[in-house]
């Protein structure tokens, strides 16, 4: 095995090259290879329908090009995968049996999608969309199709279909939830977002699931379990996404749903780290502190990558992780819609819906637990700070229900300016 | 105050007439100091008066400083001889006091400054007059001390002490002491040397001090140094001893450049002490100081009566020349010293007490006694002389030591 | 990494004209309608709030972006937005906490500031000050790549401003100087080093604490002399400029010797334990003028010697705050400067986090609130132009504000606080008369005797 490299960061998307950055802060000199899987330079799954639409080009999506990598003097290993983790000589193994060791490691493998068991699905062509190939495989597909079936609600499933829909696809939407969005946005919002799709003559098939998948000649019929049938020339699969796990088995790295870590992102195992879709992390919501999420969202990847970039470094400027807070940004046939924080812990003071427009505003006694909207103005940055800083709005309570987006912007020039 | 004498252009020696303060200008002038600081204080006062007006006519080419204070005129001198520079001043009495800070610190920083001391009485009694109590309190602060006899002896000496300060054994700064009033004021006829000759006997200083400040080679003049622990120790006794060392090295240098000064201008100067009619003498006296001419002419009227003294003149005080001085002193049995100042812990004369310490490494112990006269510009006459050379007879013949006789108790 | 300008904005200052958001919208959109300003500034309660860019060093709105659209531009630290590649996710607006980049509906993409070329539209409009343009990082660009002259490690108090001072100034005067810390803190914390160690890299001695100037003169005299070019400078502590030191700061000054004299002030003789010096403000405690049954700190105001100082009729007198960095380096270019002609003299006040009890993080705070409370006023002085205020004193803030972060004033009364408030109101008056060309005691005799005469006709 060669000379160890000091900094070994497996995954290159944000939560890797957030940890990278942090840790050139602290440690301008330090060896450091990334490894990905995928052949291309570091890209954002965030990124990829779009792609699919054809708003972003595959060779516009990198998040960093060559010469930065090298200027950070960072060693990428594209189209590799690690197979397995020893920490006990603190080593990796690849998928071309070399092994590499490093002083540490981090884990920023992120979630790949979830298959279900439905019966025959492992016999048709389907589609999923985590990868740029993935992407481009789809977008290359909708050419030639007429009707799509999108498994699943979530993010992906419906900006999956509002591409589809607007390359003058027929789209069904199936989702075994009454509602789309249900991870993200309360019913009255889903009931917006339903309306719009709806509009755009979208087929929403909710509370529904697939019961047995075939092919038909060229096309894939769909059995729903209500009996009812689906024919289309494409399928989506996008039910979800799942940690990236397999390759630690035997490692002795403690893993729950995801690869559990401290609020320094620190795993079970000496000299070893996981941020981002890989991790399982601190609820800054829950009561208790060793209760774990997989928050899997951007915003999050980038501040686990931060804590862990800083731990690995030893920055002694680290500021440990406060904890997931849920935060999504959700733009579909030119709406906008936000979400910051969660609505099951504490009070809907503030509701409104109408004319395209919804606001809620969620206070636990006077702090803000979360906020949501559809093309209702706030800013998102600020109302995450004012929840995590767990500010006291009871001073400004009517004013912050009344416009929330002037009263947080007033908090900000008082508290962090 | 006379008005100052234009200088003609000179390329030879000549002649002239001046007291022992223009002397000094002069010498200041032929040793091309590069900086002189000033501050005017009786009887010193015409001294940088004659340098202002040598500077202001061009005839000597340095930088002059007039400060708001003694303390200044040293210091500015220190930051000057860090960056290399040859440097003049002089001062006394309360001068002398309000410099003590600097001038504490100038031998430690091994710099070799030359300044006069036109010595003056201290305060207090109130005292505007000549006496060595001034140069004599500084006696034991590390600086090279050198008395002077004659005008001529000032000019000579005050260009002499350059080559001793800057000599690479010693690298201390110099004191050329000239009585206030009888040398300061006291003119005579003065043989200024040419200033080739000069030239060839002083060369331009050579910048070999280990401490100076010059930005092509950074160093730091005067980190802390000492406390208990460490290097410091060590490292102080260091700079201690080599103090010291430097001290004793002078006394050689000293009679080198006496030497020299003969062999190139050819005028020759006692180096460290001048023994003076000392052939075959049962007693002798010891003085310092231009009251040395009328006590030589007080011995050669006594060796006229038919008395066997003699006289030994002490020209480096500091440091203090022991072998010379008892060489010269061999075979008496009995001395007088004679002091212009008071030691007021041991209530005689300061130069009596070295006599006294210097005598241990002496075969035979003769008998001693202590004069102080010429205080506060008090004068001291042949007869004050005849009555110190009665008195040292009288104690030869008693063979007994000690007591102090205040020569001018009873002037009227 | 070079360093930025940014735009700073004074609520304080601000009037709420509009003048900057509409003038903005117009940039940028060819109409004058606020919503669409770059910069929105707005009020909530008492608070005035701005919404803008501030085009943080480590962005989190670029690390968010998934379609690499936002940048950190090296060449002028401006976070560019490229309209080609946004996909209009709003994540970037998830990362940003000052409200800097936010979805426009007009534009239907988001919107942020650019700084218009480094010469922003809002500021040139902004009538009251409130907005600046900072240009402070032209210093790090210009001093950064700079040789910090003193050795790393000086061993001073924790969040020492003397320190800070020290760095700062002979990183810009450079090597061709030779540097004079008299006995003090500057010294004391290494500069001259131990046990014939060094911890500078020019030529640097101690002086006595009396004969800084006097040295230096020597000094330069002698390099004048000599043809070459060397500065004489000393970093000297208030006790050695303003004490026992005064004397040869005084002749030197007067003779103009070509020197910068730099005067460090914190008050008093922090490196020996924190004695009282004659620049120790009145109240203040030190363990010579300390607090008891009868003690309530020190009973005189501080001797003011930059004024002192000006009336030699100096090359150059100013003061200076590291509260105001950029006001500090563009004084120490002009001292630099001056004293090639005559005397220099630099007097920064400089909070001491040991000596005056307060928390070591707090120092460029305290230095701030003592320039902006009037406490210290920042000014300079040249024999052409006469004394001109180098920020503005009218608008103080409380100087209660700025004694009770200060455990040296911690025992003060009511009567005690009015005394230095009649103190510093008296000084600010006297300042501004001399910057104005006129003492104003001078002119309310004129108007007195006016008065007498009015009434006896």
């Amino acid at each position: 095995m060669a000379q160890p490299v000091r900094y070994l960061l497996v995954g290159a998307s944000h939560a890797a090259l957030s940890a990278l950055q942090a840790i050139r802060m602290h440690d301008p000199d330090g060896s450091l290879t990334m490894i990905t899987r995928d052949d291309a330079l570091p890209y954002s799954p965030t990124v990829l329908p779009y792609v699919v639409s054809g708003r972003s080009q595959p060779a516009r999506v990198a998040l960093k090009d060559e010469s930065w990598l090298a200027s950070q003097r960072v060693e990428l290993r594209r189209g590799r995968t690690v197979t397995a983790v020893d920490t006990t000589d603190c080593s990796v193994r690849l998928d071309d049996g070399s092994v590499l060791g490093w002083e540490k490691l981090l884990l920023a493998t992120g979630a790949d999608p979830i298959v279900p068991q439905v019966p025959g699905l492992a016999g048709v062509k389907f589609h999923v969309l985590r990868r740029l190939t993935d992407a481009v495989a789809l977008r290359d597909a909708v050419a030639g199709t007429r009707e799509a079936i999108v498994l699943g609600a979530g993010l992906i499933g419906m900006h999956a279909a509002e591409n589809l829909v607007k390359a003058g696809v027929g789209v069904t939407i199936v989702e075994m939830q009454p509602r789309v969005l249900a991870g993200y946005f309360d019913a009255e919002a889903s009931a917006l977002i339903e309306t719009t799709f709806t509009d755009a003559g979208v087929c929403l098939r909710l509370g529904r699931r697939a019961a047995a998948v075939a092919a038909a000649g060229e096309r894939i019929q769909v059995r729903l379990d209500d009996d009812s049938e689906l024919v289309a020339d494409l399928l989506l699969v996008a039910t979800g996404v799942t940690p990236v796990l397999d390759y630690l088995a035997g490692s002795g790295i403690a893993t729950d749903r995801g690869v559990l870590v401290d609020d320094c992102m620190r795993t079970s195992a000496a000299g070893v780290w996981a941020a981002g879709d890989v991790a399982q992390a601190r609820d800054f919501y829950a009561a208790d502190p060793g209760a774990r999420i997989i928050n899997g969202i951007l915003p999050d990847a980038v501040e686990q990558g931060r804590v862990a970039g800083q731990s690995m470094a030893g920055d002694p400027g680290l500021r440990p992780y406060e904890g997931g807070v849920p935060l999504n940004t959700y733009t579909y046939f030119d709406q906008q819609a936000v979400s910051v924080g969660r609505q099951d812990c504490g009070a809907t003071v503030r509701s409104e819906a109408g004319a395209g427009r919804y606001l809620r505003i969620v206070m636990d006694a006077d702090r803000l637990t979360g906020i949501f909207g559809i093309n209702s103005p706030f800013d998102p940055g600020v109302m995450w700070e004012i929840i995590q800083r767990r500010i006291d709005l009871g001073p400004v309570r009517a004013a912050f229900l009344a416009d929330p987006q002037r009263a947080a912007r007033g908090v900000m020039s008082r508290t962090w300016r | 105050m006379n008005a100052v004498p234009q200088p003609q252009a000179q390329t030879e020696s000549r002649v002239l007439v001046c007291d022992g303060n223009e002397a000094a200008a002069w010498a200041v002038a032929l040793a091309r100091v590069d900086m002189v600081a000033v501050y005017p204080i009786t009887p010193q006062s015409s001294l940088v008066e004659y340098l202002a007006k040598f500077v202001a006519d061009g005839r000597l080419n340095a930088e002059i400083v007039d400060v708001e204070g003694e303390h200044s005129v040293l210091s500015v001198l220190q930051g000057a001889a860090l960056a290399g520079a040859r440097t003049y001043t002089g001062t006394c009495g309360p001068g002398l006091a309000f410099m003590f800070e600097p001038y504490l610190r100038t031998p430690g920083l091994r710099l070799p400054i030359v300044m006069s001391i036109v010595t003056r009485d201290t305060l207090t009694p109130q005292s505007v007059w000549g006496g060595h109590q001034d140069a004599m309190s500084v006696r034991e602060t590390g600086w090279i001390q050198l008395y002077c006899e004659s005008v001529q002896e000032v000019l000579d000496t005050t260009i002499m002490a350059y080559r001793i300060a800057e000599h690479r054994n010693v690298m201390l700064p110099v004191n050329v002491c000239h009585d206030g009033n009888y040398l300061s004021f006291g003119a005579a006829r003065v043989e200024l040397p040419a200033p080739a000759e000069v030239d060839r006997f002083l060369p331009p200083p050579a910048v070999h001090w280990h401490a100076a400040l010059d930005p092509e080679r950074p160093m730091a003049v005067d980190p802390l140094t000492g406390g208990a622990g460490g290097p410091g120790p060590a490292m102080f006794v260091r700079y201690r001893k080599g103090h010291c060392a430097a001290m004793q090295n002078a006394l050689s240098v000293i009679e080198s450049v006496h030497a020299d000064w003969h062999r190139i201008i050819g005028r020759r100067h006692p180096a460290l002490v001048e023994p003076y009619r000392m052939e075959g003498a049962d007693f002798a006296l010891v003085t310092i100081g231009s009251m040395s001419g009328a006590a030589k002419d007080a011995v050669d009227a006594a060796r006229e009566r038919g008395l066997a003294v003699g006289l030994v003149r002490v020209k480096t005080y500091r440091p203090f020349p022991v072998q010379a001085l008892v060489r010269a002193l061999d075979g008496v049995r009995a001395i007088g010293v004679v002091d212009r100042s008071v030691s007021f812990g041991w209530n005689c004369g300061p130069l009596y007490q070295d006599v006294l310490t210097a005598l241990q490494s002496a075969a035979a112990r003769p008998a001693t006694l202590s004069f102080i006269g010429g205080l506060a510009g008090a004068d001291l006459t042949i007869g004050h002389f005849e009555r110190a050379i009665a008195l040292t007879r009288a104690q030869a013949r008693e063979g007994r030591s000690g007591g102090v006789i205040w020569l001018n108790e009873e002037d009227r | 990494m070079p360093a930025y300008n940014t735009i700073a904005f004074r609520p304080e200052l601000c009037n709420g004209c509009g003048d900057c958001m509409r003038t903005c919208a117009e940039v940028k959109t060819g109409s004058a309608d606020s919503a669409n300003a770059r910069i929105q500034i707005s009020a909530d309660g008492d608070t005035l709030a701005l919404a803008l860019c501030r085009q943080c060093g480590d962005p989190k709105c670029v690390a968010n972006c998934p379609a690499a659209a936002l940048d950190k531009r090296l060449a002028d630290g401006v976070i560019a937005w490229d309209g080609s590649k946004c996909v209009n996710c709003l994540l970037c607006t998830v990362g940003c906490a000052y409200g800097g980049i936010v979805y426009n509906a007009a534009a239907q993409h988001v919107v942020k500031c650019d700084t218009c070329a480094g010469d922003p539209a809002c500021v040139r409009v902004c009538s009251t000050g409130a907005l600046r343009y900072l240009t402070t990082a032209r210093i790090y660009n210009e001093v950064g790549d700079l040789e910090d002259l003193f050795a790393p490690g000086l061993s001073g108090c924790q969040g020492c401003n003397t320190e800070l001072v020290m760095r700062h100034a002979l990183r810009r005067i450079g090597p061709d100087t030779v540097l004079a810390t008299p006995p003090g803190c500057i010294p004391g914390m290494g500069s001259v080093g131990y046990n014939g160690q060094t911890g500078t890299k020019v030529p640097v001695f101690h002086p006595l604490l009396t004969n800084t100037a006097s040295m230096l003169t020597g000094i330069r005299r002698q390099y004048r002399r000599l043809g070459r070019k060397v500065h004489a400078v000393a970093l000297a502590g208030d006790g050695g400029a303003a004490d026992v030191g005064f004397q040869s700061l005084s002749g030197a000054a007067e003779r103009g010797e070509e020197i910068l004299f730099i005067c460090v002030d914190n008050e008093g003789y922090m490196n020996t334990g924190m004695q009282r010096s004659s620049c120790t403000p009145f109240g203040a405690w030190t363990s010579t003028t300390p607090v008891g049954e009868r003690g309530r700190g020190k009973t005189q105001h501080a001797k003011n010697l930059p004024v002192i100082m000006m009336m030699h009729n100096c090359e150059y007198v100013a003061t200076a705050s590291t509260g105001f960095m950029e006001d500090l380096y563009a004084k120490l270019d002009r001292a630099l400067a001056a004293s090639e002609r005559g005397f220099a003299y630099l007097h920064i006040y400089s909070p001491c986090t040991t000596g005056w009890r307060f928390p070591s993080q707090d120092n460029i705070e305290v230095a701030r609130k003592a320039v902006e409370s009037d406490f210290v006023l920042l000014w300079e002085f040249t024999p052409a132009a006469g004394l001109q205020l180098t920020r503005d004193v009218s608008h103080p803030v409380s100087i209660s504000e700025y004694l009770r972060v200060l455990g040296k004033f911690r025992h003060l009364d009511d009567a005690e606080v009015h005394e230095i408030e009649a103190a510093v109101e008296r000084n600010r008056q006297f300042i501004t008369g001399l910057a104005q060309g006129q003492h104003p005691a001078m002119a309310r005799l004129a108007a007195d005797r006016a008065d007498d005469t009015g009434a006896r006709s």
